[in-house]
């Protein structure tokens, strides 16, 4: 894997070996193995598209590529996602991959690389994987061939947002000391938490356990920048999720950032729930698995790790989640509510089936009349700070919001 | 229903699988041509065209194929192209005098056996027309409009007579069926609006538009994502997945998704496109998506008056006379 560098970007035809080193060399391998779900008509135009490229033909090979990436982008969107058939979603990846390497031409053409990344994404992040995780190797050799004045993001002169303290005339820091507080532990043993707290279902911050990780001193926006900068992640749009202006949108991580995070948005945006370590490993390497997890019954590979990173004031309104949780703080500081799933009727949740593990409630701004019992209800707060972890039993209802700019990692396992 | 057309017959827009679409070079064609068939012409009755290939009826009773699946085969009165099935109507082969109708495997080349066959009843047509011949473009409609075929299992689904059908088109997800009366049904998935009852849930059985009640409508169409109506009067009513601007209204963002809308102005013959161009099947000699209507202006300089439009997947066949002929 290459290294962070700042030497001049390797010339094009570096990076044409680079990634035909990564792709199998005949076209009988390039094509994945597919199902008779994939008409035939689908499978000879993969065909051809894979004689186009081995035949060098790069410009016939994305005509190609992009056919096969919009008729396999109209199965995606048919039905339900759960049910769209994995090989629709590998002849997308395909499609993608294809595109990914056709895509350059000129030696150093940085707009033709970081397009090539773009397609990486889209397959990372609607196909499935396709020999071996291919995409996330080609993402990668074309990252580190990004001429290095693209890869940091613009306006460094601009005034950069303090990541260690609020910018407190402008939010509303909660009086927590007059709440009932998260109990906090230091290194507990494995039987201790869990007989206390992971049996139980009581949450707990746990310090000293994630305070040692690299992310904690390593990661800030210029790191995060340079290491992602160029990569298209999901962005949730508008205040809450609950709210009918709510939506989800693609952009480039420094998209997101001199959008949301720099600049004075008077719409939220928050990069939340996203896999992103699996999308780009080199993230990957910053952070740990705590230890507790191994308590659980499930594999390694089965926990899911998901990105929240967002601007000052992004919020998770209460709801529930089915699994375990252990949040990481890295960056920035947020305001946690939690109450025991005893109190689910008192937290009033909504009635459809796609919000019922969601509350009606805004916790900081409730509707007495409307929800008569939710002030009577007890919880538990927290303010919790870089380098801590706390632990969300299933099921527990919890309410997040931002009082920095906020970087925090989400471990959920069974 | 429109009579059938008569006239010649372009193309334009995504033939990377060479089915007819004029010259057929390269992938794509931006502007109309003219359709070639082989020794077709004028003779052409309806046009039906799937992704990767087209399906050609003729006058003569022959359906002939080309692009990823070829071949020619006679008796047929009228044919529906789909990538999963051919379907065909053919006039009865054995048992009863009734047409049969036929899902050949579209690589079959029209050869061996069809998969799956189904023989009408000959009454079940009576009413259809002078001599009890099945008009062209009914499909997926079934004469007698006492079921339709699906691209998917089950192929033969039924209707209620009730609903005295005149017209069904299906969309990705979705079907539209217009009646006798003008009203329009709709059913199947709604999360992109297609279905227009005002919520994103699905119906599993046709529903009537309560929108358009009071509205008697003369057609209706289906996008992959949208449903396309026009009322007695001549006014487009569209509903749906706006991506590309395929409800002629503004979107948010002209990418690469979506589906065209043809239509040609009643009486005036010029054809209006917009949606998604990217493979030139708008036909205004680009691959720029439209949201709101422009018209084809190949037509009107050519003198032609466009009778009847068909729109497949990324491409569009469109039906057109010289001006001053009948």
């Amino acid at each position: 894997m290459a290294e962070d560098n700042r030497e001049p970007p390797a010339g094009a035809g570096t990076l044409r070996e680079a990634l035909r080193a990564l792709l199998p060399h005949r076209k009988e391998e390039l094509v994945p193995e597919l199902g008779e779900k994939v008409e035939r008509s689908v499978v000879q135009l993969l065909w051809e598209a894979a004689e186009l490229f081995c035949g060098g033909h790069r410009s016939e090979c994305l005509q190609a590529s992009e056919a096969i990436l919009d008729y396999s982008w109209e199965k995606l969107n048919t039905g339900p996602w759960q049910d769209v058939h994995k090989d629709w979603r590998r002849v997308y990846a395909f499609g993608c991959l294809l595109k990914a390497v056709c895509l350059f031409e000129e030696p150093g053409d940085s707009a033709a690389v970081a397009a090539a990344l773009k397609a990486c994404d889209m397959g990372l992040l609607m196909g499935a994987a396709i020999h071996g995780d291919i995409l996330i190797k080609v993402a990668a050799v074309l990252q580190a061939h990004l001429p290095s004045a693209k890869r940091p993001g613009p306006g460094l002169a601009e005034e950069q947002p303090s990541m260690k303290k609020a910018r407190d005339d402008c939010v509303s820091v909660p009086d927590v000391a007059s709440e009932r507080l998260v109990p906090r532990l230091r290194c507990p043993s494995l039987q201790h938490f869990r007989k206390q707290f992971l049996v139980p279902g009581r949450p707990v911050i746990l310090e000293g356990v994630a305070d040692q990780w690299p992310c904690m001193t390593k990661w800030s926006l210029e790191y995060i920048q340079d290491i992602a900068g160029c990569r298209t992640v999901p962005v949730e749009v508008g205040s809450r999720y609950t709210d009918e202006d709510w939506s989800q949108t693609l952009m480039t991580v420094n998209e997101f950032i001199s959008r949301y995070v720099r600049s004075e948005s008077k719409d939220v945006g928050y990069l939340a729930q996203h896999q992103l370590f699996d999308q780009i490993p080199e993230l990957k390497r910053d952070i740990s698995i705590p230890d507790y997890c191994c308590l659980g019954d499930g594999e390694e590979e089965e926990i899911t790790i998901n990105a929240w990173f967002g601007p000052q004031g992004t919020v998770s309104p209460l709801h529930q989640d089915p699994q375990q949780n252990f949040l990481v703080q890295v960056i920035g500081r947020k305001y946690i509510r939690l109450y025991s799933p005893q109190e689910s009727e008192a937290l009033y949740p909504h009635e459809t089936h796609l919000l019922h593990n969601t509350s009606q409630v805004d916790v900081e701004n409730p509707e007495r009349e409307k929800f008569p019992r939710f002030a009577e209800a007890p919880f538990l707060s927290c303010v919790l700070s870089p380098g801590e972890v706390l632990f969300i039993p299933a099921r527990y209802w919890h309410y997040v919001r931002a009082l920095d700019l906020s970087f925090s990692v989400s471990f959920w396992w069974s | 229903m429109a009579e059938e057309p008569r006239g010649s017959w372009f193309g334009f827009g995504f033939c990377g699988f060479g089915q007819a679409l004029g010259s057929g070079r390269g992938r794509q064609v931006h502007s109309p041509e003219p359709l070639r068939t082989p020794g077709a012409g004028a003779d052409v009755r309806r046009v039906s065209a799937s992704w990767s290939y087209t399906a050609v009826v003729t006058r003569g009773g022959q359906v002939q194929l080309s692009g990823a699946a070829d071949g020619a085969a006679g008796g047929c009165r009228d044919a529906w192209a789909s990538e999963a099935l051919l379907v065909v109507l053919r006039a009865g082969r054995g048992l009863g005098p009734g047409p049969e109708l036929q899902a050949w495997a579209p690589g079959s080349a029209l050869r061996g056996e069809p998969l799956w066959t189904h023989t009408l009843v000959p009454e079940a047509e009576g009413a259809d027309g002078a001599g009890g011949e099945a008009q062209a473009g009914a499909l997926p409609l079934l004469p007698g409009a006492r079921a339709y075929v699906s691209p998917r299992p089950p192929f033969y689904r039924p209707l209620a007579p009730e609903l005295r059908a005149r017209r069904l088109e299906l969309g990705a997800e979705h079907a539209l069926l217009l009646d006798e009366a003008g009203q329009v049904f709709s059913w199947g998935q709604g999360r992109h609006g297609q279905l227009g009852h005002g919520t994103l849930e699905a119906q599993p059985e046709p529903r009537l538009l309560e929108a358009l009640q009071g509205l008697p409508m003369a057609e209706v169409a289906a996008g992959g994502w949208h449903s396309v109506c026009v009322s007695e009067t001549g006014d487009i009513y569209i509903w749906g997945w706006n991506e590309s601007g395929q409800l002629a209204l503004p979107t948010r963002s002209l990418s690469e998704d979506g589906k065209t809308v043809a239509r040609e102005g009643e009486g005036t013959g010029e054809l209006y496109t917009w949606g998604w161009g990217k493979y030139g099947q708008l036909g205004h000699k680009g691959t720029t998506s439209l949201d709101r209507p422009r018209r084809v202006e190949y037509f009107v300089d050519k003198q032609l008056q466009v009778r009847a439009v068909s729109c497949g997947l990324w491409n569009t066949y469109v039906c057109a006379v010289e001006r001053g002929e009948s």
